[in-house]
């Protein structure tokens, strides 16, 4: 322990490089101190790179890092030492020694690109495997319907929108296993079925009412007053917009402009529209739909 | 083009037709010909003049000569005299009996007189279901001479030269996109019908296909033919499910037909349409959007170029064409691109289809000649403002658009001066709003829209969308902050600069708008924490008037929240506490009594509810002076209470 | 159905002529009733089979009843055309079963118009 104690180094080690390790990093470097990042993984990026959005603002998680990755890797002051796991840590604040252990890694790191060849052609381990798929059972409820659909579509062009409008349709929603069938049928990642799914306002992959409740938020509809009638079914059925009754009878919903705006304001329930809807004719309205459940 | 010296009006209302008016437009136009005249004489195609009784008619103008019972025979003497030698022909006229009409001719009513009916021709006349109707009325008439007769290249040149304008929003010329495509080498072509109509308060797309859907498949089979394409897509949004009926009505009757599918009417031209739903999002209409979802991929939009009349659906070039403007396209056909391109303005030309919708008296749908002036469209074929409110704006373009104050009101309707105003074209959604219609709300409410709207590939629209909104929302609750009008413009702005696709570029128009136009309303909202419409609900307070009220029970029964107390005969007490604004009571207080009021601003804060009930007769009695603190100027909000009937106090 | 060749379309235009017009035709009088989707949110479908139990009533075999899409004027729903030979076409609009009664009695009948409930006489303006 020969080294000088008082003697202040200025330069600072950041354990772990996920995301807040690099931004750590980052503002240290941007303050002019020198920054030894280090991370047990072969790469920086952490459990963010994993990720599709973030909570709560929905971000992209690789649109927030990307750019982070890109300055670290450019910063003349941060350095990166990947593979490595801490061993001993000697002194005190301001003049630390650290002892790292870095494992070894066959790969010359300043010529590799990550294409992951070698990875997916290592003879002995990492070796991706393609995995095997159980073959999918349908619920006697949904077979017959799907299978029918399925077989109709499969072999147009651009066969899965066809496909989720039918399901969707048939069952006013989207049951998980069929997802998996059509997957296994059409050939689309289950993933990118769901993203599908999700991402279209009329799908829902939670089971819905018999009737569907499309209360007009539409802008002619929304100058007009939708949103208190909105509120008033909301108040009969007791259930909040996108939500369904318990009983599986209605599911309220808002949706955009159903094309009746000479009839402000509008509710569609199933296909059939009511123009000129006001407060006091949603109990008419629903009691319609009471009879026929 | 020289002046013209005579105008005919040619009637080619049902009947006249059926007494054969085509049969002496022709005539007529090969005499003109004939004499050189047709540069002095032209011919105007009128809608029904009411006197079936002796068509086919014509009336001269600007003598107003009227010639009945015409007969293509008598047409050369006619022309002769009357338009060459100036000697009207006293044989063929005919005098109208002076008859007193209780009921208007429809030419007389501002509504429909204003209207010029190109692409929405067949609208309530013919039956969508069959297609010998549309045949009947000269349906697919421009296939009929486009197929033997003209090269792609020459319908192309056509529709150049018509300088007919996409409807779908942008305005993009529509010949100069059919000649990109068509210059492509690269084949399968495609042609997509867009009629997925997302902008909320827009719907004329569906009208056409529920009341002319061969319009639509005639002007995209003369579109594929132009650009060399074999198949083609319609895409229409799945909340319209009578128009997805009618349409695939009509086109498996094409089919029966022979005018789809091989070899269309004995050519070598091969064409069919498949129709593709939509499933409920608008960014969808977007077109590289579109594509994405027929081939079943995420829908988001791409990066243009390349543009899909290069690289579209599945890989191939693609013509993607609103519904009206392909509509279009068979009339521009049959009657020339001359006569197409003398209405409109000079940069627009024909008309435009609009939906005129929200507080006005006459809504509906319209078609009218591009060029307009706004007034005509809110008072003389809108008809006004319901309740003699006043005129405060109108919405055009849907949410990308924005909103034209009342002070432009001459404002030409047309693709330039709509966007120079700050708002845009749009696919001709026209909400018009009286002064109870609150901008700040407006804002907030299509910022809501594109927030939910935005499929999340860009940052700037994604999260710019998110920023807004949290803006405008504190805004409209009385948080807002000196400078938070300048962020929102500044934010705008660099959302409109850095999104990709036309969702993002276009959605902080509804807030420049206002904010250029009703800055007032959002300093109101911020310094004095009001509302001057009285719509914002954290800004607002329902108040009974005990001066008005008699103690019927009625809104009492009615709260859902039972936040009203009182008894009969006794004046009725709003607890500001329960309330939730919900605006029941002040819809069911019939309009004679007009007791429920709202309050903002320093009212509303400083409002003393009574302390207790007490007796209608009592109050009465109190003198006024000790009522002061209770009093404010009634405040009423007009509903629709037409088509409810007015509510009885029992 | 054989497909048509560019003769034969004409000649099926000249044929469906007398269909929609009515001079052309056997018909003395025709009823469209407009049914867009404002239209049947409005109550047309009732119009509909109103205006058909009335010819039936009357057991008329010339007057035709069609359906077409909205024409417009969506806030005054719903809507019918009425039109007989040699007479320009009247819109009536608001209707009700109660008024279609009274409009065919009078204008299909009798021939005269229901002139409280028309809006407007003859159509509107071509291109
Ligand atoms: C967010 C967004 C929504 C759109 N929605 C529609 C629509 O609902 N209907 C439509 O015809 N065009 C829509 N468009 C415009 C299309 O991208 C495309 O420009 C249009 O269909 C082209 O047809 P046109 O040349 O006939 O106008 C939209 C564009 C954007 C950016
Ligand atoms: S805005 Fe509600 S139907 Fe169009």
């Amino acid at each position: 322990m020969n080294r000088d104690q008082s003697r202040k180094v200025g330069s600072a080690m950041v354990v772990g490089g996920g995301i807040a390790g690099m931004q750590a990093a980052l503002d240290l470097a941007e303050s002019g101190i020198k920054v030894y990042l280090i991370d047990n993984k072969p790469a920086i990026g952490g459990v963010m790179s994993q990720l599709d959005k973030t909570f709560p603002t929905n971000d992209c998680a690789m649109c927030i890092m990307a750019p982070r990755l890109v300055a670290i890797g450019r910063h003349k002051d941060i350095e990166v030492i990947t593979l490595a796991d801490i061993e001993k840590i000697d002194g005190g604040p301001g003049n630390f020694r650290i002892t790292l252990n870095k494992k070894a890694r066959y790969v010359d790191e300043a010529t590799c690109t990550g294409c992951g060849t070698c990875v997916s052609n290592c003879p002995t381990s990492n070796r991706v495997q393609p995995v095997q798929k159980e073959k999918i059972e349908l619920q006697p409820e949904f077979k017959e319907k799907v299978i029918e659909i399925v077989e109709s579509n499969k072999n147009r062009d651009g066969p899965l929108m066809p496909i989720l409008q039918q399901i969707n349709s048939a069952f006013n929603y989207l049951p998980e296993n069929t997802l998996n069938y059509i997957s296994q049928e059409t050939g689309y990642p289950l993933a990118h079925i769901l993203r599908i799914a999700t991402f279209y306002s009329a799908f829902s992959i939670v089971p819905r009412g018999k009737h569907i409740v499309n209360v007009c938020m539409g802008t002619t509809c929304y100058v007009r007053g939708s949103e208190r009638l909105m509120e008033r079914f909301s108040d009969l059925l007791k259930v909040k917009p996108e939500e369904t009754t318990p009983d599986m009878m209605y599911t309220l919903k808002g949706v955009r402009c159903i094309g009746c705006c000479g009839l402000a304001p509008a509710v569609m329930v199933g296909d059939t529209v009511f123009g000129k809807v006001t407060i006091k004719d949603v109990p008419d309205i629903l009691s319609k739909y009471k009879k026929t459940a | 083009m020289a002046v013209r010296r005579i105008d005919l009006m040619l009637c080619t209302g049902t009947g006249c037709v059926a007494g054969g008016a085509f049969r002496i437009k022709d005539t007529i136009e090969n005499e003109i010909t004939k004499y050189g005249l047709q540069n002095e004489v032209s011919v105007v195609i009128t809608g029904c003049n009411g006197s079936c009784g002796q068509g086919p008619l014509m009336v001269v103008q600007p003598d107003g000569i009227f010639y009945g019972w015409l007969k293509p025979e008598d047409i050369p003497f006619l022309v002769q005299e009357h338009f060459l030698k100036g000697r009207p022909v006293k044989r063929l006229m005919f005098v109208p009996l002076e008859r007193k009409e209780p009921v208007p001719l429809m030419s007389n009513i501002p509504f429909f007189q204003k209207q010029m009916l190109i692409v929405l021709r067949n609208k309530g006349i013919i039956d969508p279901e069959k297609i010998d109707e549309y045949i009947a009325r000269d349906g697919y008439t421009a296939i009929e001479k486009v197929l033997p007769l003209m090269k792609p290249d020459e319908v192309i040149e056509e529709i150049m030269r018509s300088g007919l304008r996409g409807r779908g929003g942008a305005g993009f010329p529509t010949g100069r996109k059919w000649k990109v495509c068509s210059d492509e080498r690269k084949f399968p072509k495609y042609i997509i019908g867009n009629c997925d109509e997302g902008d909320p308060g827009a719907y004329m797309d569906r009208s056409l296909f529920e009341s002319d859907p061969h319009s639509v498949i005639e002007g995209m089979t003369i579109a594929a033919y132009a650009i060399g394409a074999s198949r083609g897509y319609i895409y229409v949004r799945t909340e319209y499910p009578l128009a997805i009926r009618r349409m695939q009505i009509a086109l498996s009757q094409a089919r029966d037909y022979g005018l789809l599918g091989k070899k269309i009417l004995g050519s070598d031209f091969d064409f069919d349409v498949e129709i593709r739903e939509g499933s409920g999002a608008f960014v969808c209409g977007e077109e590289t959007s579109l594509i994405h979802s027929i081939e079943g991929k995420s829908p988001e939009p791409r990066q243009r170029p390349p543009f899909p009349a290069q690289i579209g659906i599945w890989g191939c070039p693609t013509v993607i064409n609103n519904v009206e403007t392909l509509a279009t396209v068979p009339v521009i056909i049959n009657r020339g691109a001359d006569w197409f391109s003398k209405i409109g303005t000079a940069t627009s030309k024909g008309t435009k289809i609009f939906s005129l919708v929200g507080k006005i008296n006459n809504t509906g749908l319209i078609e009218v000649p591009m060029g307009i002036a706004l007034r005509e469209i809110i008072y003389e074929i809108g008809g006004g403002i319901p309740k003699n409110k006043k005129f405060k704006a109108v919405q055009t373009g849907g949410p990308s658009g924005g909103c034209i104050p009342n002070n432009l009101i001459g404002l030409p309707i047309d693709y330039e001066s709509l966007t120079k105003s700050g708002s845009m074209m749009g696919s001709g959604g026209m909400i018009v709003m009286d002064e109870d219609t609150c901008m700040v709300d407006v804002a907030k409410f299509f910022i809501q829209f594109t927030n939910d709207e935005s499929c999340g590939k860009c940052t700037a629209c994604r999260d710019g969308s998110e920023a807004l909104l949290e803006v405008l929302t504190r805004i409209s609750e009385g948080e807002g902050k000196e400078g938070d009008v300048e962020f929102l413009e500044e934010l705008g702005l660099a959302i409109k600069d850095a999104s990709m696709c036309g969702l993002g570029t276009t959605l902080p128009n509804p807030i420049l708008s206002t904010v250029r136009y009703f800055k007032d309303e959002y300093e109101a909202h911020i310094r004095e924490k009001q509302c001057p419409a009285r719509v914002c609900k954290k800004l607002i307070k329902y108040y009974v008037d005990p001066d008005r009220c008699v103690g019927c029970l009625l809104c009492v029964k009615t709260c859902p929240v039972s936040a009203i107390k009182g008894e009969l005969k006794y004046i009725h007490i709003i607890d500001q506490s329960l309330c939730t604004k919900c605006g029941q009571c002040l819809e069911i207080c019939p309009p004679r009594i007009a007791a429920v009021t709202k309050l903002t601003g320093k009212e509303a804060r400083e409002l003393q509810s009574l302390p207790g009930p007490i007796p209608v007769a009592e109050w009465k009695k109190t003198k006024s002076a000790s009522k002061g603190d209770f009093r404010f100027t009634p405040y009423r909000e007009e509903t629709d209470r037409e088509h409810r009937g007015d509510n009885e106090v029992p | 159905m054989a497909k048509l060749t560019i003769d034969e379309l004409r000649k099926k235009r000249e044929e469906a002529r007398k269909g929609i017009y009515l001079r052309q035709g056997e018909f003395k009088g025709k009823i469209i009733v407009h049914m867009g989707t404002c239209g049947v949110a409005a109550g047309a479908r009732q119009i509909v089979s109103a205006f058909m139990e009335e010819i039936e009533e009357s057991g008329r075999k010339d007057v035709m009843l069609t359906t077409s899409g909205c024409a417009g004027l969506c806030s005054r729903e719903p809507m019918a055309t009425v039109e007989t030979l040699n007479t320009p076409p009247v819109k009536y609009i608001d209707l009700t079963p109660d008024k279609v009664k009274k409009i065919f009695k009078t204008h299909i009948m009798e021939g005269n118009i229901a002139a409280e409930y028309a809006i407007g006489i003859g159509s509107e303006r071509g291109g």
